[in-house]
């Protein structure tokens, strides 16, 4: 749900679309640290994030599983011991399965959502400094970009093609960089009428000195908390991409991929097929917003609510 | 400024949108295997054919030209055919299109209806564990996967508790749809999750940042009891940015209907989307792009006015 | 109006009393104490001023008093309104008690009223919280309140949203809503702090007139001595959260008795006075006048070395003259600034505002020239043209000789190496990731590329220290600094490549008193020593009055008067400029009393008082 316009931020020129009085980075480190961690939620969402890194990246180590070759003869077994969470279809280990899948699920995701930053930032940062009808046309192709429902074009995309894990990272920041832009364009519009941008100015600094001293770093914070929700973003969007046809192709799977493949088979009661990826799914996109949440508040910034 | 010059710089601006909307589905439309040709005469069309129609049709000239000739068809109500329905693609959204209004425009009813005061009872309980509780659950709710969710819902509503039907209203008339009430509950409530969950976080930050207002304490040293406070000022301040939020909300919605509309198995223009998809019929995925993208850009122009209505600093373009 | 006398037995019972206050804000770096021990009292009629510098606990003092204090503070003590504490109070007696027994009038009319609802039913809305009318009656009261606090048209303004009116006009709403119940007492925490002093005198006035006739006691909260000298019955002087001083005005302010209220009133920059017109004027009064005040301690604190007139009294009068103040641009040496026929206009179409309409100014080596004028002027755009920040739409801009429009690129970038800026905020000047030596460093990385790093940190160091201010500071973050040490890393930043030209745009407006005489002394001081130009834009006259040499009047966009500050300070040729000057209240209460007679007088001959 990538097009999803995100609270916090100011769609259109609604009078209360002004930037708060705000305070930005006038807060120390330790106090943002000090925030970051009141935030119950925020601090639970760091841990869950860390486990599944290590869930999925080093729990192979622990439990190591075959997930290249089918094992016709194990096929749809429900949890035992040696199997904790049963077998799929074609004999894979479910919890082995959760690890494989969750790689390409957490790396494809966070990729995305880091180049959907990095476009919107660059788009955003330029219309905003640039300003007037430059601004205008460019906003204007961001409006058209939300007009465009991410999910009708990654429909079509995989009716054309099925691209690997690469092309499916730039197919995904291609549709969900509109967000970051329209938000890192009013922290721009905000910085640029600071006064110690305009002293700038005023004694001949150029653009280049007042974009690259002052308003990117000074927007750094906006900028993480928008990609930390674009992650969040991605990977739930990573989770409807199989679903779509346009995931990674088998044996390669990810948490999306297991969920469609287990659709049907939790109508005859193997729940064990589909609620493992789909709690990770919710458990890992919750936990990015939560992060989210919480530097939002720690660095004081407006993002999403 | 005047309404009707504000109305005509608005509409200009959408109209702008829409046709940089048109350039996207025009590049979408070429980069089809085999281009526009193959799109339109189909997948069994020989090479030779479609060279044939290429040159008939002026898609051998350069693409600054072809776009306007493509720009022609469309100012004509003319989407191009299907070529598994063999049906024109304008008649075929016609009659799915209202369908797909009916469920994305419950959803969204039914989500601001719950949303709204969520958010505004949060803000006012700021910080107490129902605050927490709230915000926990709208999380795992903008989290899940429609179709998950979707699954989930039909496994506990309809197989565990045979309460509801697993399948949507069928049938090509509203009359149908509305026949069938028990059906759309649970496509309804698939489709309003995330919403709520998005609306009620949203309304919760505007009226806390509301509530801290000097207006608010201006009104308190008047003497007005919290419920005036609330109800009086701070709603009707917290849902002008909702409103036009809401614009923006439409494409969400219908990325939502597509999903909910092929899991239920609801006749509208998600689900026509779906199964044009699985067969390859990209003449009816490039209409329903083009149909949903203006409907959103209409959603958005809407909001505007209507905000412009509510709040009258807009009106006076002062804000 | 007069001080009430200190016999208990006479004056009626106290409508609030504050007895061993103390507030406590929790904040995340930990307790933070701003109310401590405050005890005070406030009887029907009287007006009680409560000063004090930023952070001194005067607000926190007059939101506890109504029991609107933020959810993070702590009350303690005792403060009792018409018999009620309101530290105890539960909520739901706060409400009954609020905005009929007492009300407050807040500082930011900007922000005080909701935007959505129209004033009449804001009003409304406040009078049916206490009395049960019918809505069609609590309108046709908040029609009748609007004409008692002077809005004109009531019945139409009623119907009218907050952001139709200006600010005085939404400040004389809120005060419709303070009174709309007759209160017993009316809090006001800086009334007129965000108005021009022309809508301040208005605004002034009449508060004192809704409290003189309904025998209201008012508690007002300021930092201006100018406003306590011309409201005040009684002073209460606040330091650190506590009371230092309490007393009639006139002995506060004439006579102090504690050390820090002293130091305050030092610092007051004041408005040097002329009498009446010629024809009119009363040479003697004006003696007495400024020797009631100078038999303070403020005779040795007229610290502007520069202006003529600093040597007050009558004298001035007869030598300003010889200024010649129509003709004294003999054109010397050339400018090093100079706006012609500078036209500005923003927005274009039905929409188009004209910022600036024909302002031609001109500021020479070395001198100092004093730009003012009320919010909307135009004074703050035209020191952006002259910086070259805002584009004119016609006439000329010449920086030290060259006209830029003119000048390639490179010359042009040259030519600003000889400008140094400070404006008026502390926060947004300084760049919140930056270090200190980095802010201050930022204009020789801009035109001494290549230029050592020792040298630069020496170079560096060696002006901080010229501005006063350690050299350990140039590793610290803006963030440590207070408002008037951060305004001396601007100006440290602005200085670093000794320019020819200094544009400072308020500098010193949103800081304390004491610190604003530190910062201006400052600038004083390096001028002398660095001999450069300044173009100084202030609303504040009584500082520029000190400050500048020269001083041009702007109006609506236009250059209403100019001349040298002695001379059009004091004998203002308009009547606009007249009426500016009669607005500032001075901080001596004999004195003001008499000002304020005048300015009625004046305006009441006029005919034009109305309207703010």
């Amino acid at each position: 749900m990538s097009a999803v316009l995100q609270p916090g931020q100011s769609p259109g020129t609604g009078p209360l679309a002004d930037p708060p009085g705000d305070t930005a980075g006038a807060v120390g480190p330790r106090l943002m640290v000090r925030r970051f961690t009141r935030n119950r939620l925020a601090v639970a969402g760091l841990v869950v994030i860390v486990l599944f890194l290590l869930f999925c990246f080093a729990g192979p180590l622990l439990h190591p599983t075959d997930q290249t070759h089918t094992t016709l003869s194990q096929v749809n077994l429900a949890p035992s011991a040696r199997h904790l969470l049963g077998t799929d279809a074609v004999g894979h280990d479910e919890l082995g399965r959760l690890m494989f899948g969750g790689k390409v699920s957490l790396l494809v995701g966070l990729a995305a959502g880091l180049l959907a930053t990095v476009i919107g930032t660059l788009w955003g940062a330029a219309a905003g400094y640039a300003g007037g009808w430059i601004d205008a046309a460019m906003m204007r192709v961001v409006d058209a970009g939300i007009a465009i429902p991410a999910l009708f074009i990654l429909l079509v995309v995989s009716a054309i093609s099925t691209p690997g894990v690469f092309g499916l990272v730039v197919i995904l920041g291609l549709v969900s960089w509109l967000v970051p832009s329209r938000l890192v364009r009013a922290e721009t519009l905000t910085l640029k009428n600071r006064d110690y941008v305009h002293t700038l100015r005023a004694i001949g600094g150029t653009h280049t000195r007042a974009i690259t001293r002052h308003i990117l770093p000074n927007s750094v914070s906006t900028i993480v908390v928008a990609a930390t929700f674009q992650v969040a973003d991605a990977i739930l969007l990573v989770a409807y991409v199989s679903y779509l046809g346009l995931g990674v192709q088998p044996p390669a799977t990810d948490w999306g991929g297991m969920l469609s493949a287990g659709l049907t088979a939790a109508y005859s009661g193997r729940w064990w097929l589909i609620l493992p990826p789909g709690l990770a799914v919710i458990l890992v996109v919750c936990a990015f917003n939560a992060i989210g949440d919480g530097l939002r508040d720690a660095f004081d910034v407006r993002g999403r609510a | 400024m005047p309404t009707f010059l504000y109305l005509a710089r608005r509409v200009l601006q959408a109209v702008v949108v829409i046709l940089i909307v048109t350039v996207v589905v025009f590049c979408l439309l070429h980069a089809l295997p085999g281009g526009p040709a193959r799109g339109i005469l189909g997948p069994q069309a020989t090479a030779q054919q479609i060279a044939e129609f290429n040159r008939q049709q002026g898609l051998d000239e350069p693409l600054p030209v072809q776009y306007l000739y493509y720009l022609r068809t469309l100012l004509h109500g003319d989407l191009g055919t299907s070529y598994t329905l063999n049906e024109p693609v304008a008649q075929l959204i016609e009659q799915r299109l209202p369908k797909t209004l009916v469920l994305t425009v419950l959803s969204a009813v039914v989500a601001l209806l719950i949303a709204i005061p969520l958010g505004m009872w949060q803000a006012v309980r700021r910080n107490k564990p129902v605050d927490y509780v709230v915000t926990t659950l709208s999380f795992v709710a903008y989290s899940t996967p429609v179709y998950f969710l979707g699954l989930i819902l039909v496994l506990v509503f309809s197989q565990l508790l045979p309460w509801l039907p697993a399948q949507a209203p069928q049938g090509d008339t509203l009359a149908q749809v509305f026949a069938d009430p028990a059906g759309l509950v649970l496509p309804v409530v698939a489709g309003a999750a995330s919403m709520i969950a998005v609306f009620s976080r949203y309304m919760r930050a505007a009226t806390l940042e509301n509530l801290s207002e000097d207006y608010v304490r201006t009104a308190r040293a008047g003497g007005s009891r919290r419920n005036a406070l609330l109800w009086r000022h701070v709603f009707r301040n917290s849902l002008t940015p909702v409103v036009a939020m809401l614009g923006y909300y439409v494409p969400v919605l219908f990325g939502g209907a597509l999903v909910v509309e092929q899991l239920f198995n609801y006749p509208g223009m998600g689900l026509l989307f779906w199964s044009s998809a699985q067969s390859s019929d990209y003449p009816v995925l490039l209409g329903c792009v083009l149909v949903i993208s203006i409907a959103t850009v209409v959603g958005t122009l809407i909001a505007d006015v209507v905000q412009r209505i509510i709040d009258p600093r807009v009106k006076a373009g002062r804000a | 109006m007069t001080a009430i006398g200190h016999s208990p037995g006479a004056a009626p019972e106290p409508i609030l009393e504050l007895d061993g206050l103390d507030v406590t804000f929790g904040t995340e770096t930990g307790d933070v104490p701003a109310v401590r021990g405050v005890s005070l009292h406030v009887r029907p009629g009287e007006t009680l001023a409560l000063v004090g510098e930023s952070g001194s606990g005067k607000s926190t003092v007059a939101l506890a008093a109504i029991g609107l204090l933020p959810g993070n503070a702590r009350a303690t003590g005792r403060a009792s309104v018409a018999g009620t504490d309101v530290v105890t109070a539960p909520e739901s007696v706060l409400a009954g008690l609020r905005g009929r027994t007492v009300s407050m009038v807040f500082q930011e009319p900007a922000t005080a009223l909701d935007p959505l609802t129209r004033i009449g039913a804001q009003i409304a809305e406040v009078v049916r919280n206490h009395r049960s009318v019918t809505a069609r009656e609590a309108h046709r009261t908040a029609v009748g309140l609007l004409r008692r606090v002077g809005i004109p048209d009531p019945e139409r303004r009623a119907s009218d949203f907050p952001f139709e009116l200006s600010g005085g006009q939404r400040q004389r709403v809120v005060i419709a809503m303070a009174i709309a119940n007759d209160p017993d007492l009316l809090i006001a925490d800086e009334p007129t702090t965000a108005l021009d002093v022309t809508v301040q005198a208005e605004i002034l006035d009449l508060l004192r007139g809704l409290a003189a006739e309904t025998g209201t006691g008012v508690l007002l909260v300021t930092h201006n001595m100018g406003v306590v000298a011309d409201f005040a019955d009684r002073v209460a002087v606040m330091l650190q959260g506590e009371i230092v001083e309490t007393g009639p005005v006139e002995d506060v302010l004439l006579r102090p008795v504690h050390a820090y209220t002293r130091r305050l009133l030092a610092a007051v920059p004041r408005l040097t006075v002329a009498e009446q017109p010629p024809g009119q004027a009363a040479p003697a009064l004006d003696g007495s006048g400024s020797g009631s005040g100078g038999s303070g301690s403020d005779s040795g604190q007229e610290d502007g070395p520069r202006s003529a007139p600093a040597s007050t009294s009558a004298p001035a009068a007869a030598t300003a003259p010889a200024d010649e103040p129509a003709t004294d641009v003999p054109a010397v040496d050339s400018p090093v600034v100079d706006l012609r026929d500078v036209r500005v206009v923003f927005g274009r179409g039905a929409r188009a505002v004209r910022a600036l309409d024909g302002v031609s100014l001109a500021v020479r080596a070395g001198e100092t020239v004093g730009l003012v004028g009320e919010s909307g002027s135009g004074k703050s755009t035209a020191a952006r043209v002259a910086l070259g920040l805002i584009r004119p739409t016609g006439g000329t801009v010449a920086l030290f000789g060259s006209e830029l429009r003119r000048t390639r690129a490179r010359d042009r970038h040259a030519l600003r190496s000889g400008i140094g800026v400070v404006l008026q905020d502390p926060v947004a000047s300084l760049d919140a990731r930056m270090s200190v030596a980095e802010c201050v460093a930022e204009p020789l990385r801009v035109h001494r590329r290549g230029m050592p790093a020792k040298e630069r940190q020496e170079l560096v160091a060696g002006v901080l220290e010229r501005v006063r201010l350690p050299r350990a500071f140039a590793r610290r973050a803006p963030r440590e600094l207070s408002g008037g040490q951060r305004q001396r890393v601007s100006l440290a930043r602005a200085l670093v490549l000794e320019p020819r030209l200094l544009v400072a745009d308020e500098p010193t407006s949103a800081l304390d008193v004491s610190v604003q005489e530190t910062v201006l002394e400052v600038i004083t001081e390096l001028q002398g020593e660095l001999g450069f130009a300044c173009l100084f834009v202030s609303h504040d006259l009584a500082v520029v009055q000190h400050f500048a040499e020269r001083v041009v009047v702007m109006r609506d966009g236009r250059v209403e008067e100019e001349g040298s500050t002695a001379a059009t300070l004091l004998r203002p040729t308009t009547d606009y400029t007249r009426r500016l000057l009669a607005a500032v209240p001075v901080p001596d209460p004999v004195l003001q009393r008499r000002r304020r007679t005048e300015r009625r007088a004046a305006l009441a001959a006029d005919g034009s008082g109305a309207g703010a």
